[in-house]
């Protein structure tokens, strides 16, 4: 277990490289100059030519190496034993964003990353619970209507955009109901409403995921024998059946987690909460390089990592498998 | 079982843990809504208008101007009087004596020279610098501290040091004190000296570019960078708890696209003009969200409403159904480019470099159908570049009629006839009138606005036509590298005087997307530059802005831009003060509003107005 997590720690920077090329490349590739005005003034050409000097904006190969040089931390390590001129404050710099310009890709992302882990942990908390639940009841009398209605809605979940249903759900609970509020974030009131709606999809998931494995399970020789004992059906189902059904959920929970928390842009959008998924499509739009670069690399290491946290926990909850 | 729930149950004490560690702010007594985040809140980098509004809440500058007169006047502000020499050349400023920045350090003539120096020096990348180059020598600082950072750059690595930045940046200071018109004679006077005389210097100075900076806390922040030569600033120096001020607000919290809070400036010398002692600002991106918001009473005031809805609303307004939608004119106007270049893309011919082309374009478009029925949100039809009635002292000509009949035959002159009836022009060589392309970004209404415009053309004139959709910072690209025909275009004025508009055709100019040169034009344009007395300038920019809009028509204007806003009104219709209403919005076309002097109106002034009746 021990040498497995450290081999999967050792493996990480390398796959971090390989994302960072690629994100590279393609976010240098987009069309359009980073440091422009979309509307508004532009400065004196000259004023232009030295911001992307400054941010080797004229020559790929010096920004790629430059940011590897900062992101990493190595510029800070090699101020600190030249002592002298400190100019790297923070140790991982991921640069400055073009479009805020006050702030820096670290404090952007410092500011929405808590944020998103709030909202993408309450989607999945809500998804998990309105899944398992989903999914028990379609299990347990399968091809019934309570069954044939859970599949709809979890139809429903996955193919209606979150664009209609956050709107649908503002539009009743803030504005007709007094429930709730719109545009606000920071409240535990304010969590609700978007967290369902990011939840959907994933609750449907997560329920097909649980009717499956439940109805396996089910049929399996040792339920039967559980019954046959005199266990009663509801202790069958919640202490043996869901145990074992619940585990390709766990599977499927570690990537849900992270993307859920790395947010849906259409969902931050549509209530305007401050988080990070907002900032994969406003910096591709804005070509804010370091910013694209910078989401992206956390949104990676946070997905490799969430997905070893899964495999630790499923050999935890099910030492049977090596 | 116990190990699943387990691992619910320490996700749920993360989640727990995150939720209680985010403390809200309090409530303020003014909540208002902007369409983004601010892009910066570094007067001399301002140049977007949701920013220069922050500005004349946190900062203060020389003058300002009075919002509810309707000549816009110039009346002081940090500077208590100013005296102007009588060759128009130079103006000296006395700073009022009890200006204080929020630290408690008192506002001193030294902290304009440096800020607008800052302003100036090509390392702080203003948009704005240009603004600054109708003082003496601005222009030739910028220029040489320019050549000094390029000179800097081409040495070999060995030689650039943080001592060799250092010397380059002394020598810049050394040869600004020494050539640009701007001295602080003493710690409450200054003086300002200009190239030329510049009758608008004084609404420059009103403009939040030319706000005052705190010079100790931006040192604090500054370095020079031993690889470049140039001043690099940590953005640090504007989050709250660093920024000083010298306006009447102060920010005391700010949280990315999540809310800013500006409370009063304890140090401010004139707190009695502060009508909300507090403020909040809320960015929400969405059009539709930040109209909900407003409605479910998140905010008082919706500054940019961008809906599509904007028309319906303003018609219930008209049926007397909704009081909140309010249309604003501005200082701005939304038009169409023209290349103006003699060949496209290519190499073909650009047949829109002849100018009766495109007067014949600009006739053939009616713009009231346009309007009324395609944009739908009460706009003013637009004839001439420059808003009419917004600068006081200048008169602005007619503009092109809509004259189909005219147009044909304008198009006729310049050699485009139906040659072979089959309903496109064709030239003496017989080759008939390119499809014109419409470039615009997609994401707004542009493309309804050119295909409206191009079923005129196609109509009145036979020409065939093509949308070309693209995003933002490509259709940038293209206008900037004059790869189009026909652009959508728009400008908003950012000083009171007609060449904020007229600059832009200038030859050369940064901004002159349309690659229109015309001596005749540049020609007017520098007499203006060159002519003292204000009356006989005004006349010079009357003609280029005649010259431009009837003759040469580099661009076809459609409308004058509406600023929509939503708030109660302060009153109702018999004068009853409305609680929850807005006081204090100004409705002059430069639309510039002051957050200090906004107010939500209370319980109590209803209670006081029914008292005294």
């Amino acid at each position: 277990m021990i040498s497995m997590i450290l081999r999967r720690l050792a493996i990480l920077p390398v796959i971090l490289l390989v994302i960072y090329t690629v994100t590279f490349l393609l976010a240098w590739s987009l069309p359009g100059e980073a440091v422009i005005n979309d509307e508004g003034r532009q400065p004196p050409a000259a004023v232009l030519d030295a911001i992307n000097a400054q941010y080797n904006l004229d020559d790929p190969m010096e920004f790629y190496l430059q940011y590897i040089y900062n992101a990493t931390g190595a510029h800070w390590v090699v101020d600190r034993l030249n002592g002298g001129d400190v100019s790297q404050n923070v140790v991982f710099d991921l640069g400055p964003s073009f479009r805020n310009e006050n702030w820096s890709v670290n404090e952007i992302i410092a500011d929405s990353l808590p944020v998103s882990v709030v909202l993408g942990l309450s989607a999945i908390f809500m998804a998990v619970v309105i899944g398992l639940v989903a999914g028990m009841i379609g299990a347990v009398k399968p091809n019934s209507l309570a069954d044939l209605g859970t599949l709809v809605i979890a139809l429903v979940g996955i193919s209606l955009p979150s664009f209609v249903i956050g709107t649908v759900l503002l539009i009743a609970f803030p504005v007709w109901l007094g429930i709730g509020s719109v545009g606000k974030w920071g409240g535990i009131g304010d969590i609700f409403l978007p967290a369902f709606s990011l939840s959907l999809p994933f609750a449907a998931y997560i329920a097909r995921l649980t009717r499956m494995g439940m109805i396996d399970v089910l049929n399996a020789d040792y339920i039967r024998t559980a019954r046959a004992k005199g266990v009663s059906r509801r202790q069958v189902i919640l202490k043996h059946a869901l145990k074992n059904a619940f585990l390709p959920v766990l599977s499927y929970l570690g990537p849900a987690t992270a993307f859920a928390m790395t947010g849906s842009f259409v969902v931050e959008r549509v209530f305007n909460i401050p988080g990070m998924g907002q900032h994969f499509v406003d910096a591709v739009q804005g070509k804010d390089l370091f910013v694209i670069m910078g989401v992206t690399l956390v949104f990676a290491t946070i997905l490799i990592l969430l997905n070893l946290v899964v495999d630790v926990l499923y050999r935890w909850v099910d030492p049977r498998i090596e | 079982m116990q190990k699943i729930l387990a691992i619910f149950f320490i996700l749920f004490a993360i989640l727990a843990a995150t939720v209680m560690s985010d403390r809200p702010l309090p409530e303020a007594e003014l909540t208002i809504i902007n369409r983004t985040e601010f892009n910066t809140v570094d007067p001399q980098q301002m140049s977007y208008n949701h920013d220069l509004r922050l500005a004349y809440s946190i900062y203060e500058g020389l003058v300002r101007w009075d919002n509810e007169s309707e000549d816009f006047d110039i009346i002081p502000a940090a500077a208590r009087s100013w005296t102007v020499s009588d060759d128009y050349l130079t103006y000296t400023f006395e700073i009022e004596p009890t200006a204080k920045w929020s630290n408690g350090d008192p506002v001193l003539a030294s902290d304009f020279v440096y800020s607008w120096r800052r302003a100036i020096l090509p390392d702080t990348a203003a948009d704005y610098s240009n603004l600054f180059f109708s003082i003496r020598n601005a222009k030739a600082f910028f220029e040489f501290r320019a050549d000094q950072l390029d000179e800097y750059a081409d040495r070999p690595q060995a030689e650039r040091t943080p001592r060799a930045a250092q010397q380059l940046f002394d020598e810049a200071i050394a040869w600004f004190d020494e050539n640009v018109g701007l001295r602080a004679l003493n710690d409450k006077t200054l003086e300002v000296t200009l190239e030329r005389p510049t009758a608008f210097f004084l609404d420059l100075c009103a403009f939040g570019t030319f706000s005052p900076v705190h010079p100790p806390t931006l040192e604090a922040h500054t370095r020079l960078d031993p690889n470049t030569g140039s001043q690099q600033i940590n953005t640090d120096w504007t989050k709250p708890g660093k920024i000083v001020t010298n306006g009447p607000y102060v920010p005391t919290a700010w949280r990315f696209k999540r809310e800013m809070f500006l409370e009063l400036n304890p140090y401010y010398w004139n707190p009695g003009m502060v009508r909300a002692k507090t403020v909040k600002i809320r960015p929400i991106n969405d059009p539709n969200t930040s109209v909900l918001a407003y409605q479910t009473g998140l905010a008082d005031w919706n500054t940019d409403v961008t809906v599509d809805f904007v028309g319906d609303m303003l018609k219930e307004k008209a049926e007397g159904n909704f009081d909140d939608i309010h249309a604003l004119s501005t200082f701005g106007t939304y038009f169409w480019s023209f290349n103006c270049t003699p060949t496209l893309t290519g190499g073909r011919q650009n047949p829109f470099y002849d100018p009766r082309v495109r007067r014949a374009f600009s006739m053939a478009v009616d713009k009231t159908t346009i309007v009324e029925n395609v944009k739908r949100s009460g706009e003013k039809v637009a004839n001439v570049f420059i808003p009419p009635d917004s600068i006081p002292g200048f008169d602005s000509p007619p503009g092109l009629p809509h004259d189909p009949a005219a147009a044909r035959a304008l198009l006729a002159e310049a050699g485009w006839v139906d040659r072979d009836g089959d309903g496109v022009p064709e030239n003496e060589r017989g080759e008939p009138f390119p499809t014109v392309t419409l470039l615009y970004s997609t994401g707004a209404y542009h493309d309804k606005i050119g295909l409206a415009m191009g079923g005129m053309w196609k109509r009145e004139l036979g020409i065939n036509y093509k949308l070309e959709g693209k995003e933002l910072k490509v259709y940038k690209d293209d206008l900037k590298s004059r790869n189009y025909m026909i652009a959508r275009g728009g400008w908003f004025g950012d000083y009171g005087d007609p060449t904020t508009f007229l600059d832009l055709h200038k030859t050369d100019d940064g901004n002159n997307d349309r690659g229109y040169s015309d001596p005749v034009l540049d020609e007017l344009l520098a007499q203006a530059e060159d002519t003292a007395e204000p009356e006989p300038r005004m006349e010079i920019l009357e003609e280029a802005e005649r010259y431009t809009v009837m003759e040469t028509a580099p661009i076809l204007p459609v409308w004058h831009y509406n600023y929509y806003y939503l708030f109660q009104p302060p009153v109702d219709q018999d004068g009853r003060p409305n609680p929850g209403g807005l006081e204090g919005i100004s409705y002059h076309p430069r639309l510039v509003q002051y957050l200090w002097k906004l107010r939500v109106v209370t319980e109590e002034d209803l209670e006081t107005w029914e008292a005294a009746r």
